[in-house]
C-alpha cells in the first residue's frame, strides 16, 4: 500500500502531538507553518519542512489543521478546492456560519472531513458511546460531563468576552460527548466566569457551566473549568443515567500503573496516547478503509451547541436550535 | 418535653421518631392520619405512642413539631402548631408556592416559635469546616457551585423533592444571598409519567455573579448526596454529606457493599433543634431559607415551562 502523504499544518503544541501520531501509522509528513517553527518541528520527528501551504497541499492525501482556530476557514476551503482530505483541529471554525461553509464544500467536492476531537478516542468515552449504543443504558435520563484543566501559558491573541471564552474551547469536549452519547441538541443556556476575554495570563482561572436539551428529551449538564493550579493537571469525569442504570467515569480513579506514594516526577502510563489511535483511525479511512467514528457533521453540530453557548452566556437567554426532522 | 411527629409520609419521618425516641428528656407522640395504616406499622416497630388524628396531637400541646407530611399539608400544619406555641422543623420544601411558604414563616414568627428546616446535610462538622474555610478564603473567591442529589423515587417530581437539600447549602454557605435568575430543564424518562420529573437540571445565578448548577434527578438505587463542589479562583473544595466508609461484596444482595461514613447528620440536626427550641438559637437553615428556597423551584418550575430563564423578584 502507497504510504499515506499529510501535510501538517500549524507547529505549536497540538501539531507536535498529531505529528507524532502520524508518524506513528506510517505516514509521510510534510509540515508548514507561516510563524518559522515547521523545519524545528519537522526536524524533531522525522518529516520534511515545505515552504508554502500551495507546497503543502500538492499531492497529499490529506491536511491536517493545527493553526489558530481563526485560520481554519481560509486552509480547509484551500484543501476542499485542492480534492485534498482534512483532518481539523476543533473546534472546526470560529463562527457557525463559516463551520457550515467548509462541511457543506467539503460534502459537495466528496472531500474526507474529520474533526480531530480526541476525546472520543480515550477509553472511557469510547466504552460510554458503546454502552450507551447497545442500549445498555435504556432511554437517557441526564449525563453529566466534567472537565477540567490548568493552561499552562497565558492566553495569547485577542478573543473578545462575547466569542465565549472557555465555553467555545474547551468546553467542545463535553458537549461533543454529550452529543455523542444523547444525540441532537435542541436547547443551549450557559453561564461563564472568570477570565473571558484574551490575552490572558497564566494561571487564568474560568468556570463555564451549560445544560443541553436534546433532541429526545435527555439533559446534559456541562461543566468546563480552568483551573488555579496544575493539582491534578487534569481532571475528568462523568456520570450518565438512563431507564436502563447509570455509568460513570473520574479520571482519579488508578488504572494499571500509578505512583503510590514519593515523588516520581513524570513517571507514569496512560495507555495508546488517543492521539495515535485517532491518526490511525484517520489514516485507515483515507486509505480507503471504515468511516471513523466521527465525521463532518459532528464538528458542525459541536460548533453550533458551543456557539449557543456562548450566544446564551452573553445574552442571559436560552438558545434554541433547529435540528431537521426532529421535534423541538 | 413533649414533641410530636406529624405523618410518616416522609422517609426519614421513622428515623426521625426512633432517634427522639430514645433522645433523653423528650415524651414523643406520633400521628399519620392521612395512612393510618402506615402509621400503626411504623408505630408498631418504633413501640412510639400514638393518636389517631391531628387534632388529638394538637390538643396534646405539644412544645415542639417535626413535620414530615406530603409537601401539600405543611403549610396546614405549620400554621397549627404555631397556633398552639409549638417549634416547628419542617421538611424541605416547605411548599411548592412560595405565598404558602411566607404564610408558614409569618404565622411562626407571628407566634414567637421557630421555624427550622429538616435539611441534615447543612448540620455537622464536616460542612461547618467547610463553611468556615470558604468564609476564610481557603478557595479564593467563591465563584461556582455545582451539587448532585438524586434522592429514591417518591411520588413527588424531582425539583419538589430533591433541589432543596442543595439549594439550602448553597444557601448556607452564601448567607442567605437571594437568587436573581434561575433556568431549569426537566424530563420524565424515568418516571414515564409527564407530571413527575424524574431529572432535573437547575441553574442559578445571584446578583453578586455566583452560579449554582445542581443535578437534583431521580436515583435508579440508593440516594445519592447531597455532594457539592464549591469552585472558587484558587481552589475547589467538594462536599459529601452521605460519603462511602467501607466498599465491598454483598452476597445477599449479590451488589456492591455500601457501609455509610460521616456523621449521623439526621442526630445533630434533631439535636440541634431540641436545644434551640428553648432560647430559639438554632444553627441550620430557618423559614426564610425555606422560602428562598421554595422561590427558586417555583422559578424553576416556571422556567421548564417556558424554556427560557426567569428573573427572581
Amino acid at each position: 500500500m502507497r504510504r499515506l502523504e499529510v501535510a501538517l499544518i500549524g507547529a505549536g503544541l497540538i501539531a507536535r502531538l498529531h505529528l507524532d501520531a502520524w508518524i506513528g501509522t506510517g505516514a509521510a509528513v510534510r509540515v508548514f507553518s507561516d510563524d518559522g517553527r515547521a523545519a524545528d518541528l519537522a526536524r524533531e520527528a522525522g518529516a520534511r519542512a515545505v515552504g508554502s501551504l500551495a507546497e503543502a497541499l500538492d499531492g497529499a492525501d490529506a491536511v491536517d489543521i493545527c493553526t489558530p482556530t481563526g485560520s481554519h476557514h481560509e486552509i480547509a476551503m484551500a484543501a476542499i478546492a485542492a480534492g485534498v482530505g482534512i483532518v481539523c483541529e476543533k473546534p472546526l471554525a470560529a463562527s457557525t456560519a463559516e463551520a457550515e461553509e467548509i462541511v457543506d464544500a467539503a460534502e459537495r467536492a466528496g472531500v474526507r472531513l474529520y474533526p480531530a476531537h480526541d476525546v472520543r478516542f480515550a477509553q472511557p468515552y469510547a466504552r460510554l458511546h458503546e454502552l450507551v449504543a447497545a442500549g445498555r443504558l435504556g432511554a437517557g435520563s441526564v449525563g453529566r460531563f466534567y472537565f477540567a484543566a490548568y493552561h499552562p501559558r497565558p492566553w495569547t491573541g485577542h478573543v473578545s468576552a462575547e466569542a465565549g471564552g472557555i465555553l467555545t474551547d474547551q468546553m467542545l469536549h463535553g458537549v461533543d460527548l454529550a452529543y455523542w452519547v444523547f444525540g441532537d441538541v435542541v436547547r443551549v443556556h450557559a453561564y461563564y466566569q472568570g477570565d473571558i476575554a484574551a490575552p490572558a495570563p497564566e494561571g487564568a482561572v474560568a468556570t463555564g457551566t451549560a445544560v443541553l436539551t436534546h433532541a429526545s428529551g435527555a439533559l446534559s449538564q456541562v461543566v468546563s473549568r480552568w483551573t488555579a493550579t496544575p493539582k491534578p493537571p487534569v481532571r475528568v469525569a462523568f456520570h450518565v443515567s438512563g431507564t436502563g442504570g447509570t455509568v460513570r467515569y473520574d479520571s482519579e480513579w488508578p488504572q494499571e500503573v500509578r505512583v503510590a506514594d514519593g515523588e516520581a516526577g513524570t513517571f507514569g502510563y496512560a495507555g495508546e496516547s488517543v492521539f495515535t489511535t485517532e491518526m490511525r483511525e484517520f489514516a485507515q479511512a483515507f486509505a480507503g478503509g471504515p468511516e471513523p467514528r466521527l465525521g463532518a457533521r459532528d464538528a458542525l453540530a459541536a460548533v453550533r451547541i458551543t456557539q449557543a453557548a456562548a450566544k446564551s452566556a452573553w445574552t442571559g437567554r436560552a438558545v434554541e436550535l433547529p435540528v431537521k426532522g426532529a421535534a423541538a | 418535653m413533649k414533641v410530636a411527629v406529624l405523618s410518616f409520609a416522609h422517609e426519614r419521618a421513622e428515623t426521625y421518631a426512633r432517634l427522639l425516641r430514645d433522645m433523653p428528656g423528650i415524651e414523643l407522640l406520633t400521628t399519620d392520619p392521612d395512612d393510618p395504616a402506615r402509621g400503626r406499622s411504623v408505630v408498631d416497630r418504633l413501640g412510639a405512642s400514638y393518636v389517631d388524628t391531628w387534632d388529638a396531637v394538637f390538643e396534646w400541646s405539644p412544645q415542639a413539631v417535626v413535620v414530615t407530611s406530603e409537601v401539600g399539608r405543611r403549610r396546614e400544619l405549620v400554621e397549627r402548631a404555631a397556633e398552639v406555641k409549638a417549634h416547628v422543623l419542617c421538611e424541605q420544601p416547605l411548599a411548592i408556592e412560595a405565598a404558602d411558604a411566607k404564610a408558614m414563616v409569618d404565622a411562626c414568627d407571628t407566634a414567637g416559635v421557630r421555624l427550622a428546616l429538616a435539611s441534615p446535610a447543612c448540620f455537622g462538622e464536616a460542612f461547618a469546616t467547610v463553611r468556615r474555610g470558604i468564609a476564610d478564603g481557603v478557595v479564593g473567591t467563591l465563584t461556582t457551585v455545582h451539587g448532585v442529589y438524586r434522592g429514591t423515587a417518591e411520588a413527588g417530581g424531582a425539583l419538589a423533592v430533591n433541589a432543596a437539600p442543595l439549594l439550602d447549602l448553597v444557601d448556607t454557605v452564601l448567607d442567605g444571598e437571594p437568587a436573581a435568575q434561575v433556568y431549569a430543564q426537566a424530563n420524565s424518562v424515568l418516571s414515564g409519567r409527564p407530571q413527575a420529573e424524574s431529572a432535573a437540571l437547575v441553574s442559578v445565578r445571584y446578583p453578586s455573579g455566583k452560579v449554582a448548577s445542581i443535578d437534583c434527578g431521580w436515583s435508579l438505587s440508593a440516594a445519592d448526596g447531597p455532594f457539592v463542589t464549591f469552585i472558587g479562583d484558587r481552589a475547589s473544595v467538594d462536599y459529601n454529606a452521605n460519603p462511602r466508609l467501607l466498599g465491598g461484596f454483598d452476597v445477599e444482595s449479590a451488589g456492591e457493599r455500601w457501609e455509610p461514613g460521616g456523621a449521623d447528620l439526621c442526630s445533630v440536626m434533631l439535636e440541634d433543634f431540641i436545644g434551640s427550641s428553648g432560647n430559639g438559637q438554632g444553627t441550620g437553615p430557618d423559614g426564610q431559607a425555606g422560602l428562598r428556597a421554595v422561590r427558586i423551584i417555583q422559578a424553576a418550575y416556571e422556567s421548564v415551562r417556558t424554556g427560557q430563564p426567569v428573573d427572581v423578584g
